[in-house]
């Protein structure tokens, strides 16, 4: 698991290396799922569903960990779609369909977070 | 080859350690799920388990004994001793040698472990206590129980997740048919209701925040459980020579791997170990009344094993009554195939099908099948099966008859 977090570190740590700006939270997002996805991230355009670009549900929670651990956030996402007729479940993947998705999560998160 | 019955049963579960308690609740039905207790909540989401509060160690062993098992360990010798009693057997200095002990187990001694730990990486503790191996080795409770009945035939612990129990209750069955034993202690037990375990399950986000609802339309997940089961199990011609009282025959195992995903269940390969239980039995699947379900309350499992079900029973499986414990017992893993197994025997035994709790609203994802919503039934049921799928695609089922 550290292995696995000092992997996850690096992304960001390279890009302010490079001396650029820093990059937009769905940038840093796509990167992310580029890696666990071992895709180009030009393929991660926001209109692509995640089934689409081979994210199985394995994957999925394999992208989510990664998120939480690069931006120390809680998405609260399950993967049991029942709450969505009984309106139980906080996140449910139908919210959860789109490249773009997972960026507007992911910011709105990070946002809530800056505001505290 | 010889007719192999249950003669014993014995059991410490979330809704009671003995046969009524526990077969009140699912009848009833009557949830075992309730607040989490048992471990500090403040790092974990989960709130809720079907967890044993009310069972007392010190009742039961010597207090220089207790500190030699672990929890999972405690539940099966309890089990064990509780599955002999019930049969009435005598164990005698030459049937000990042909008593064979084959325990399920999924995750180890996890208790131990977790403690373990916390004092080594979180207390920064220099030593720790020097049963911790022999605590948590995965084959412990298996060894424990063959220490403690003195059983001295084939012993080992088979571990296949969730459907670790199932397995080894069918390799004591199959031994006992084959002539190879004449006696089997048999089951599987788990007490992995730690902050270590519970924090990794929630990382596969398949726990539900509620209550666990199998084939509802409204199901949002699992509840973990702990508990173990244990039976006695021994050839038909003598248990009847011995008057003993006989819950249920058991005719056919069936098992199989999916060779796919690693946590997906798959149709197909829920479907084979289902035909093979049948084949194994000689049975077609019209001889079938009663389905105890792996039912574990995810929209994937449900509708995978609904498919499942239809494949091999077709038309027959519109006559089925089908539920699952798992609402009331919960997820107990490793032992949820012999817990289930019990709640399978004594439904037949009792010609009474316990109801699938928690049922809301029927799914049409699940192939409009009878789920036995909430409400037990009597019904005759000449066999029954018992189903059990692990992650890793490793799949057990067990069909039961009538004494």
């Amino acid at each position: 698991m550290a292995h696995h977090d000092a992997g996850m570190g690096k992304i960001e740590r390279g890009s302010r290396l490079g001396g650029k700006a820093p990059m937009e939270v769905a940038d840093q997002v796509k990167n992310v799922m580029a890696k666990e996805l071992k895709l180009p991230v030009e393929e991660l355009t926001d209109d692509r569903l995640l089934a689409d670009v081979g994210a199985e549900s394995l994957d999925v929670i394999e992208i989510i960990f990664a998120l939480e651990e690069k931006f120390n956030i809680d998405i609260s996402l399950k993967m049991n779609q029942g709450g969505s007729a009984g309106k139980r479940a906080e996140t449910d993947l139908s919210n959860f369909a789109t490249v773009g998705d997972v960026c507007r999560s992911v910011q709105a998160l990070v946002n809530a977070k800056a505001a505290k | 080859m010889n007719r192999v019955v249950i003669t014993g049963i014995g059991l410490a579960s979330p809704v009671g350690h003995a046969l009524d308690p526990f077969w009140s609740a699912l009848t009833a039905p009557h949830s075992g799920v309730r607040a989490l207790t048992i471990v500090p909540t403040e790092r974990l989401s989960t709130r809720i388990a079907a967890q044993i509060d009310d069972f007392d160690p010190t009742a039961h062993f010597e207090p220089k004994f207790v500190g030699q098992l672990d929890r999972m360990s405690q539940f099966a010798v309890y089990a064990a001793r509780a599955a002999l009693r019930d049969s009435g057997l005598t164990l005698t200095e030459e049937n000990v040698f042909e008593t064979a002990t084959i325990i399920g187990n999924g995750a180890g001694g996890q208790n131990t472990l977790d403690d373990s730990y916390c004092r080594l990486y979180g207390q920064n503790a220099t030593r720790l206590h020097p049963l911790t191996v022999p605590r948590l080795m995965a084959s412990a409770a298996g060894s424990q129980v063959s220490i403690d009945l003195g059983l001295k035939g084939p012993a080992w612990t088979v571990t296949s997740a969730c459907a670790s129990a199932t397995h080894a209750i069918g390799q004591a069955f199959h031994m006992l048919r084959g002539g190879q034993i004449r006696f089997a202690v048999t089951g599987g037990t788990e007490a992995c209701l730690t902050v270590g375990t519970i924090k990794g399950w929630e990382g596969l986000r398949v726990l539900t925040a509620d209550a666990c609802r199998p084939f509802s339309r409204t199901r949002s997940g699992i509840v973990l459980g702990e508990g173990a089961a244990m039976f006695m199990l021994e050839r038909r011609d003598a248990a009847m020579k011995r008057g003993a009282r006989i819950y249920a025959e058991l005719c056919g195992f069936g098992m199989s791997a999916d060779a796919g995903d690693l946590v997906a269940a798959d149709a197909a390969g829920a479907a084979r170990a289902m035909a093979g239980a049948l084949a194994d039995a000689a049975l077609a699947p019209d001889g079938i009344d009663y389905v105890n379900a792996h039912g574990t309350g995810t929209t994937l499992n449900d509708k995978t094993e609904a498919d499942a079900l239809r494949r091999v029973f077709g038309a027959h499986a519109d006559r089925l009554a089908i539920s699952s414990s798992k609402a009331v017992l919960g997820h107990s893993l490793g032992a949820a195939g012999a817990l289930e197994l019990a709640a399978t025997a004594l439904a037949v035994a009792n010609q009474t099908i316990p109801p699938t709790a928690n049922f809301e609203e029927p799914d049409p994802d699940c192939g409009g099948l009878d789920f036995v919503p909430n409400v037990a039934r009597q019904a005759p049921i000449r066999h029954a099966m018992s189903n059990s799928f692990a992650f890793g695609g490793l799949n057990a089922v067990l069909v039961l008859g009538r004494a």
